[in-house]
Order: structure tokens, then sequence, then C-alpha cells
């Protein structure tokens, strides 16, 4: 299983392609929506790449702030995830 | 130049002059028709809902019921109710009609196999011969988090499933549920054409700011006569002109999806009088707290209200944009 601070470099990865930034531009503790980095659409797209790269189903009750709200909130949030599902 | 905001209120929409109002939107109509864009009389696509109505009586009232044309275009999931109300209305107003069903255009289009594949991929049981469906947006207003749809069928004997849609299926319902707007306004445009007339939008305020209309669809238009008006207003001005009372009562819908679906659950989120004030506070600097303290609501909740308002007007830039020329 990957490392939290893997997964956090692939999320961060992510972000700073689809929002068309440099690395150093994007803060790990950053409002992504809320500074209007990635939009609802860029929402759908994220759960896809979550979906693809971690192999995870994200649920719609689970989209909330603290699991979305920045790349080290959803970092954590995948990484407990894929913790759950190695422990079930 | 200093001016005094008046303290928010939940009256603060209400139109006091309605005649004044009225006489406003239709020389503006005539000056656009007539004056700026050379047409002799408009048509305008009536749907028996409250926006087309009220669009259409001003138009009338600006050009004259022998220079007006109503398209009713329902298609295979309009409610038979609309083309039924569209019809009272012209009757009542007293205007030509032409009735075109769009469903074998979109039939030609793939329209209704497209989406339906589309909602099978999520939800496999769907049997788009027997079982309605509908997208309706999901979001939770004290989240400030945007806001993803789900697809819910209802089976025929009344089974509803619901799921979240994946951004793949997503689209693909939505660009081909884009079909009907887009063939109505291609025929829309027939009719104007073949009578030098202007083609006359019936897109509200909420709906121009927030996005909630097709790009060369529905919103593919002329002029936008009621774009500058709160919904609430419109149905000041609908009690104003007379329009019948069934088409006043009935609830927004989008005519769009073969289940009953409401402007609300698949777009705006919250009843038109409380996003019409919010809409208003947001735009015009109105503390939340303020807000919040008028309409009962939390704080946190009137912020991501004005969040998700500004978050739609961003994201929507797009369907307003003008191609892009380039120097």
């Amino acid at each position: 299983m990957k490392t939290e601070i893997e997964i956090l470099q692939g999320i961060r990865r992510y972000i700073t392609t689809s929002a068309s930034m440099n690395n150093n531009e994007l803060d790990d503790n950053m409002l992504i929506f809320n500074l209007g980095l990635l939009d609802s659409m860029g929402l759908l797209f994220l759960i896809d790449f979550i979906k693809e790269e971690y192999n995870l189903e994200v649920m719609d009750s689970e989209l909330v702030e603290e699991n979305f709200e920045s790349v080290k909130n959803i970092a954590s949030f995948v990484y407990k995830k894929l913790q759950n599902e190695i422990n079930s | 130049m200093n001016t005094i905001k008046s303290p928010f209120s939940r009256n603060i929409l209400k139109i006091n002059d309605l005649e004044s109002l009225c006489n406003m939107i239709v020389g503006n109509i005539q000056d656009s028709v007539l004056r700026i864009l050379h047409r002799r009389g408009g048509v305008v696509g009536i749907s028996g809902g409250i926006d087309s109505s009220v669009t259409l009586a001003l138009t009338i009232r600006a050009l004259g019921n022998k220079n007006v044309l109503g398209v009713i275009m329902p298609d295979a999931d309009s409610s038979p109710e609309s083309e039924l109300f569209a019809q009272k209305l012209a009757d009542k107003f007293n205007i030509k009609t032409i009735l075109e069903n769009v469903t074998p255009a979109l039939e030609g289009f793939n329209c209704y196999q497209r989406r339906d594949e589309a909602i099978s991929r999520v939800i496999p049981e769907f049997n788009p011969n027997t079982d309605k469906a509908k997208i309706v947006i999901q979001q939770n207003m004290n989240e400030d988090i945007p806001p993803v749809f789900s697809v819910v069928v209802i089976t025929s004997d009344g089974k509803e499933m619901s799921r979240m849609l994946p951004a793949k299926e997503y689209l693909q319902i939505v660009a081909a549920t884009n079909f009907k707007q887009r063939s109505r306004m291609s025929m829309l445009y027939y009719h104007a054409e073949r009578l030098h007339y202007a083609v006359i939008g019936t897109a509200n305020k909420h709906e121009v700011d927030q996005g909630f209309f097709v790009k060369y669809g529905d919103g593919g238009v002329d002029i936008m006569p009621i774009g500058k008006l709160y919904k609430t207003q419109i149905y000041q001005l609908a009690e104003y002109l007379d329009i019948p009372q069934e088409i006043i009562n009935r609830t927004p819908t989008t005519d769009t999806y073969s289940a009953k679906q409401t402007q609300v659950e698949f777009f705006f989120q919250m009843p038109y009088e409380l996003l019409d004030l919010v809409d208003y506070g947001w735009e015009n600097d109105y503390e939340p707290t303020e807000v919040a303290l008028i309409l009962g609501k939390k704080e946190r909740e009137i912020r991501n209200m004005y969040k998700n308002l500004e978050r739609k007007a961003k994201t929507t830039d797009y369907l307003r944009m003008h191609p892009v020329f380039f120097e």
C-alpha cells in the first residue's frame, strides 16, 4: 500500500495539472474549491481519478469539507479509506 | 457619490410600480426588435410555464398579437400539460401557434438512446421502455464543496433507485439531453427566418446568471426580455399581465427528463422565494449576518449559499461567452 506522503504527492500532481498550476503555487492546506482551483466538474474528475488511481469508490455521503477541502484532507481521506479496505 | 443601501428585508424585491416596469420592457422589445434587429415580429417558444408565458404577453404588448408567433415544441418526455397550457395561453392572447413535435428530430440525433445508454451504465436495471429517469443535484448546503449529480430511476411499480453520476456518464446525459434545447432553437429560427421575425428568449435572471440554459440551445436567441428579472418578480408580472392561474400555480419543471423533475431539485437547490433574496443579498454585498437574521437562517448557511451562487456564476462563464476571435 502507498504511504500517506506518496498519496499526497499523487493528489498534488493531479490538482496542479488539472488547475494548470506550478507545483510551488499549491499549498497542501489551500482550500481548493473555496479558492476556485477546481469546480464541480473538477470534483467529478477528481472522484474519477481516485477511483482509477487507488481503486476507491467515493460515496456521496463522503463529499464533505473534512475529506475534500484541501490536498492534505484528500490525501488523508484516501489513505484512511485504503487502510479500511485492507483491514476489512 | 455614496448611495445609501436600504436595510435588507423580505420585500426588497417587490415591484411597486408594475405598469412602469411593463412599459419599460415593452419599449425595450420594440426598440431591439424593430430598430436594432430590423425584424417585423417575434417568435416565442411557449411551454406552458411561467417564464415563456410572461415573455409572450410582454412581446404581444410590444409588437401586437398579429406579429407574434407561439411555437409549441413538445417531445416524447414532455408532460401533456405543457402543450395544453401553452395552447390555452395562446388562445387567451389570440395569437397564432404552431405545434412542432421535436421527437423525430431527437430520434434522428439518437438523443434518447445516447442518454439512456449512459443511465444504464450507472443503473443496469434501468429499462427505458418502462422506467422513468431524471437527474438531481446533490449538495449539503452546510458544506463548502461543489454539488454532484445523481441519476434517479423510477420503475413502473414505483420503486426508486438513485446513484451518484460519474463524470463520463453525467456529461453524456447532459450532452444528449441538450439536443432537445438545440433542436427547439433550430425550429424557432426556422419560423423566425421564414417570417422575418426575431427569436424572443424566455430565460430569467437566475437562468442567465447561474448558467441554467443550453449554449446555442435556449440560450440561442435574439433578445431576452425577462433576463434581468428575479423569479418572484416574474410571478408579480404574471398576475399583472393576467396570465392564466393554472400556469401561475404550476411548479416550474425542466420538462426535459421522463420523470418529473423540478427546477429546484435539478439545479437551483432552494425555493425561488429564498433564492431571489439570497441572490439579491449576494449581488448587492449585504452581510450574510444581516441576510441570515431576516431569513431565519444560520450565517454559515447564507455564506455557503453566497459561495454556491458565486461558484455557479463562475463555472458557467463559458456558456455566456461569445466565440473567441483572435487579433
